[in-house]
């Protein structure tokens, strides 16, 4: 009897603060172990950030219904294969409103096709133009593809380096190849040879016979977007191990802490990396401290424009009245302009490139490792940097 | 850079490839020549001493030499009572010891997984700073790895050579009846066997883990290169072990250089076929009766 009374306590308070007691489960399918973990785990990160604001606010409120949302997160291992399985749980299982990833071009390309079928809304990190398309209207992306921001940052990397002749490794698989033609491409309209490339599979450590082959054909600039945060750490420091002084930039895909952790800030030095925005704002050193007392380490710069993306969703079902009715919520996400987020505010573009506006696009930049620190050098638009 | 230096190049980045995977050889052959198990768990003692590595050095900073000491210590004896508690009662089946040994490694690997979370942890050089013999250049802290390593081999071989536990190991390998028969205590070899051979792999997991930083995961590849080696020296056979982890390093090394690395990699797979199909049992390995 006891106990049944503190049970029914326990229901009321819960009811008291979720009015309508109804549980909504979102999904996270990511690299959470091995080289994209920083990656996978700042999305994870951004997720819980999201969820944490909206339950500890009473709950989401849709249609005349609060619903107290939880989290089922699997690890993708940066691998299709699991990422396929986690994305039919999630679907099938855990039943969830959206899905936040699958991170890596080679994940998406097998997935795409599932989530569209089923109706459910992706926010992906994936490079691979299939996330952009008119026969995927639910595949959202939260990070600029090296597709966008490529040319510009290559531009004026290569005019301020001198930048000749520019070498590369890349992962051999659907993300490493679209990488290497969105860079080569790149490099090569900036007026440089980017030819000295070749592929490696994930997990590889050893990169020191590979990098000999492409120090070999007198490359001045090597060029680390492409591999995970950890591999371009190992890649910076092998490659200062082999005495190149050559210039190193990194040109998307943030892993500036990454790598600086494992090169050390000595082998780091004068890096040209990219910043996925302005990081001066204040949103931004709040987001940043919040994200590290719950998590410790450091930030990886995916994770506020996940926050913001997830955000956007949450405001889309609200708006539409309904969790359930994709084609609704992706209707009023679309209908979002300047959307307030930690990194700045974000808008949807895309239209030109693919033909769908489903691309959060937030202004980024260009940075310069000096004594452990990146600085910004140059701010972006989606013409050019200066 | 021209071809000679290409070549010096790739022949130092083999020689520290291959002598880690002589050294994680050596101690996988050890123990199927004695007792006649394929140890799978072997990449996971190799995982344990980079990260004792990463615990004494990086972060207690105490000198490179204590973390040596504390890897062989503590993984050794953590081996022998491994063999002493989970392989010793399924002896005499095979099968069933190599299926032990998988289950053992799922729980190592998983538990450091829980504990040290799935990021690479980078550590700090023994010995930092680059060598350069002309044009060539090359990392102090690769070249330590090729000596230390070397050091270590050298005094394996002394043990198994000179030593009285050495030559009673070498005898149960070649006739464990014959060895009971002369009066060397089988029962006592065989823990003892099988925490020489887990300490080696700490002992390369420890030199590699300032290389190529710690994680959970770095004994997978090292665990299946060292399979593939001693296939090609011969399983049981320890020169053969050194021989083919120098050769499969050198294979690695000059083939990627040369060729790129999906080339590299199916010459080396490609050379353990055509060496199998005209030794069967290995380089150096012995036929069985």
């Amino acid at each position: 009897m006891k106990t049944s009374l503190l049970t029914l306590s326990a229901s009321a308070i819960a009811l008291g603060t979720f009015a309508s007691a109804e549980t909504m489960t979102v999904g996270l399918v990511a690299p959470l172990s091995g080289g994209g973990a920083a990656w996978g785990n700042a999305m994870k990160g951004a997720l819980e950030l999201a969820v944490e604001d909206i339950n500890g606010a009473g709950g989401l409120e849709v249609g005349g219904t609060t619903y107290e949302i939880s989290i089922a997160a699997y690890d993708s291992h940066y691998n299709p294969n699991d990422a396929v399985t986690a994305v039919n749980r999630l679907i099938y299982e855990d039943e969830a409103a959206f899905i936040v990833g699958p991170l890596g071009s080679a994940p998406l390309a097998a997935l795409v096709p599932v989530t569209t079928e089923n109706k459910k809304i992706t926010v992906t990190g994936g490079f691979t133009p299939i996330a952009m398309a008119e026969e995927h209207p639910y595949s959202f992306r939260a990070v600029l593809p090296t597709q966008i921001y490529g040319n510009p940052q290559i531009a004026y990397v290569v005019e301020k380096l001198g930048a000749k002749k520019v070498g590369s490794l890349f992962p051999n698989d659907e993300t490493g190849q679209t990488m290497a033609n969105d860079i080569s491409t790149g490099y090569e309209a900036a007026g440089a040879d980017a030819s000295a490339v070749d592929y490696y599979e994930r997990g590889r450590v050893d990169f020191v016979p590979l990098l000999t082959r492409v120090i070999a054909q007198g490359i001045d600039t090597f060029e680390l977007d492409g591999s995970p945060p950890q591999t371009a750490g190992l890649l910076v420091r092998q490659l200062r191990d082999l005495g190149f002084e050559g210039n190193i930039v990194r040109t998307g895909g943030d892993a500036t802490n990454d790598i600086l952790a494992v090169a050390g800030p000595e082998a780091s030095e004068g890096l040209y990396v990219h910043m996925e925005y302005d990081g001066s704002l204040d949103s931004l050193a709040a987001y940043e401290t919040r994200y590290i007392d719950a998590y410790g380490g450091t930030m990886n710069a995916f994770s506020p424009l996940f926050y913001t993306t997830i955000n956007m969703i949450f405001e889309g079902m609200k708006a539409a009245g309904t969790v359930e009715d994709s084609d609704a919520i992706v209707a009023e996400m679309a209908k979002l302009t300047d959307f307030e987020g930690p990194a700045g505010n974000a808008n949807w573009m895309g239209q030109e490139v693919w033909g769908v506006m489903r691309q959060q696009y937030i202004p980024y930049a260009i940075g310069q490792v000096t004594d452990g620190t990146p600085t910004v050098i140059a701010t972006c638009d989606l013409e050019k940097c200066e | 850079m021209d071809m000679m230096t290409l070549l010096i190049q790739a022949g130092v980045n083999g020689l520290v490839i291959g002598t880690m995977y002589a050294l994680m050889a050596i101690g996988f052959t050890l123990v199927f020549g004695i007792m006649r198990v394929v140890n799978f768990a072997h990449g996971e003692f190799y995982m344990i001493g980079s990260f004792i590595a990463f615990f004494t050095y990086a972060q207690w900073q105490l000198p490179f030499v204590v973390t040596i000491l504390a890897a062989v210590l503590l993984v050794g004896v953590v081996g022998a009572l491994v063999e002493w508690a989970l392989i010793r009662p399924l002896r005499g089946d095979e099968l069933t010891g190599m299926i032990a040994t998988l289950g053992i490694s799922v729980v190592i690997q998983n538990t450091a997984l829980m504990y040290f979370g799935a990021s690479p942890r980078p550590m700090p050089d023994v010995i930092s700073g680059l060598v350069r013999v002309g044009p060539a250049v090359f990392s102090w802290s690769r070249i330590f790895v090729i000596i230390a390593a070397a050091l270590v081999i050298g005094a394996f071989w002394l043990f198994m050579q000179k030593s009285r536990t050495g030559r009673a190991m070498r005898a149960v390998a070649q006739d464990r009846e014959a060895a009971l028969i002369q009066g060397i205590d089988v029962e006592k070899i065989f823990p003892l066997a099988f925490g020489i051979s887990v300490a080696l792999a700490a002992v390369a997991g420890a030199m590699m883990a300032p290389v190529f930083s710690v994680s959970p995961f770095v004994g997978v590849t090292p665990m299946l290169k060292a399979f593939i080696v001693v296939i090609l020296g011969g399983l049981g056979s320890i020169p053969g072990a050194v021989l083919g982890g120098l050769l499969l390093g050198m294979i690695e090394s000059f083939g990627a250089t040369l060729l790129g690395a999906m080339v590299a990699d199916m010459l080396q797979l490609a050379l353990v076929i055509a060496i199998l199909l005209v030794r069967p049992s290995g380089l150096m390995g012995r036929k069985e009766a």
